[in-house]
């Protein structure tokens, strides 16, 4: 280490610390958190109108919530085998997990090829853009009879859209590198996997995690909507159990803890981002 | 990208169609199984674009001279290429009205939420709530909320682009640089003044990727509110296909619905192009 970078550091530190507090300081904002008050009153004023049947109110919603979490013993005589909220969210959570990673890693290594081999990209690039753009409530019954109600027609999916997503976004993100940076390092000599390790995965990093983001975000909603149309158990069976009942409180509760885990894990996912990309403006 | 390459890439991507649509045809050769007794899992072309084309006339529900096959007139190809007409344009109707609608009052609230920067964090977090819903499982709700008619459906088409549209209005305006802004203010402009020349036109090529994706929300939502009990459209054939597990017919209807987003995106995303020939060529994409 040289004595410049070790007289910088603790000048980043303080200044990470700083755009901490701030960030903090933009949750915790009175009117921001006003909003919410006004959101939820209005929601109120609105059920005062309206008969429960159609508007359930926003307290019904989260003692619901509070109660069905733990134990939901009428979810049981519908057949979900997993008669709680929490059992439900996480074979959910499980299965987002590991679509999100096996879709990225198709995604960002395509996405990646396809930015240097011209011909890789006009094979790919058709297929994956006419994919994209495929409805899934088109493509969920064929996986359904093909593959059967189960897990692997739900994660097959959700890795479909995340792979299309993370290919656009790596693609982009190696395509739109500045090439004075690997022109730079090829005449200093760079091999070609040293310029894979220090300058295309650096360079790419951020905007590909910013894609990651994008796609676990979306992720949420198609694996429950994947298993709204055939599971045996999760978010998306737990909602569609629930409509055939004509429980509106209970679909707002399942919708709010699905909306919620995934706020959550957004906010997860933007710290790792901040963390491991910490060389990057963006990524801040 | 030169001009041959991009030829040369046209090329290849024709060839990348003809080679799936061979592996398809080989993949019904290959794997025979049938869902029900003369229903294949996978149909080769030459089912597809004969037996399957005919069966789609069982959807036609008469007039114009050509009698439905519920009344005990045969199949044909005639009620075929009108069942199809006539349920895509019920579906696209719906798309079109749910559009104008949400995107119109998504526009309307958005821009009246940016105001100021008061009322703007006064929405941020309600907005970015509502963004997270999966909307495709709030098909239900609107169900309950507004019955399974034109109404109900063209609601939900209209509530899930009008909240994308209104989230990506309020982000448009929050990062117009504040020097427009600042520089018409000094200039003495008013505030609808400032609306109406800067803002609106500012906004425009940040919105262009924001109807690129209400535009994907959109066939999204419109099929998910025609599962739900429509009695027409192209969703409805494709949920009657599914109970009865005709593969062969909802293969034909996903070509369809391919077919439509794909000329839909380009279409859009030409006129806009043409549209934003005044912006800065980065802006542009």
């Amino acid at each position: 280490m040289t004595p410049v970078a070790d007289s910088l550091r603790p000048r980043l530190r303080s200044h990470r610390l700083r755009a901490g507090l701030r960030s903090a300081w933009i949750a915790l904002d009175p009117l921001r958190l006003f909003g919410v008050v006004l959101f939820v009153g209005v929601w109120q004023l609105c059920t005062l109108m309206l008969p429960p049947i159609i508007l359930p109110t926003p307290w019904g919603v989260v003692s619901r919530l509070s109660a069905d979490f733990w134990s939901a013993p009428a979810l049981s005589y519908y057949g979900v085998s997993e008669a709680n909220l929490y059992g439900n969210l996480l074979y959910t959570a499980e299965n987002v997990v590991i679509a999100v990673a096996i879709g990225a890693a198709i995604g960002i290594l395509s996405g990646l090829l396809s930015a240097r081999f011209a011909l890789f990209r006009a094979v790919v690039d058709p297929v994956m853009m006419t994919a994209g753009t495929v409805p899934i409530l088109i493509a969920a019954p064929f996986l359904l009879i093909w593959f059967g109600v189960g897990r692997a027609s739900a994660v097959c999916l959700v890795i479909f859209y995340v792979a299309v997503i993370l290919y656009v976004f790596a693609g982009r993100a190696a395509r739109n590198l500045d090439p004075i940076y690997e022109q730079s390092a090829r005449t200093l000599g760079a091999t070609s996997r040293r310029m894979v390790r220090d300058i295309l995965i650096p360079a790419t990093v951020p905007e590909i995690l910013g894609g990651l983001r994008i796609a676990l975000a979306g992720a949420w909603g198609l694996e429950a909507i994947s298993e709204l149309l055939g599971a045996q158990s999760g978010m998306g069976k737990v909602l569609e159990v629930l409509a055939g009942a004509t429980d509106p409180q209970g679909i707002m509760a399942t919708l709010l803890v699905l909306g919620l885990t995934a706020i959550v894990a957004d906010g997860l996912m933007a710290l790792a981002v901040a963390r491991i990309a910490q060389w990057s403006a963006p990524g801040r | 990208m030169t001009a041959l390459t991009r030829h040369r890439d046209r090329w290849i991507s024709l060839g990348v169609f003809l080679v799936l649509a061979l592996i398809w045809q080989v993949l019904s050769v290959v794997y025979t199984a049938e869902a029900q007794p003369g229903e294949p899992m996978v149909a080769g072309w030459q089912v597809l674009f004969t037996h399957t084309l005919l069966s789609l006339s069982d959807y036609w529900p008469g007039g114009w001279g050509v009698p439905a096959v519920s009344e005990g007139a045969p199949r044909s190809y005639l009620a075929a290429v009108l069942s199809i007409v006539v349920h895509s344009a019920d579906t696209i109707g719906r798309l079109a009205a749910g559009m104008a609608l949400g995107g119109f009052a998504g526009l309307l609230l958005g821009l009246a939420m940016s105001w100021s920067r008061w009322t703007r964090r006064l929405v941020d977090l309600p907005i970015q709530f509502l963004r997270t819903l999966p909307l495709l499982a709030m098909v239900p709700l609107f169900q309950l909320w507004f019955g399974t008619d034109y109404m109900g459906e063209v609601m939900f088409v209209a509530y899930g682009i009008g909240v994308i549209v209104f989230a990506g209005t309020v982000n448009a305006v929050r990062n117009i640089p504040p020097i427009y802004l600042d520089n018409a203010r000094a200039l003495g402009a008013s505030q609808t003044m400032l609306y109406r020349s800067v803002i609106l036109p500012a906004i425009f090529p940040a919105m262009r990727s924001v109807i690129l994706l209400s535009l994907g929300a959109g066939w999204g939502a419109v099929l998910g509110a025609e599962y739900l009990g429509a009695q027409s459209g192209l969703g409805y054939i494709i949920v009657y296909a599914q109970q009865f597990a005709f593969l062969d017919r909802m293969f034909l209807v996903a070509l369809l619905f391919i077919l439509y987003t794909s000329v839909s995106y380009w279409g859009i995303s030409r006129l806009s192009a043409r549209m934003l020939a005044w912006a800065p060529p980065a802006q542009r994409q």
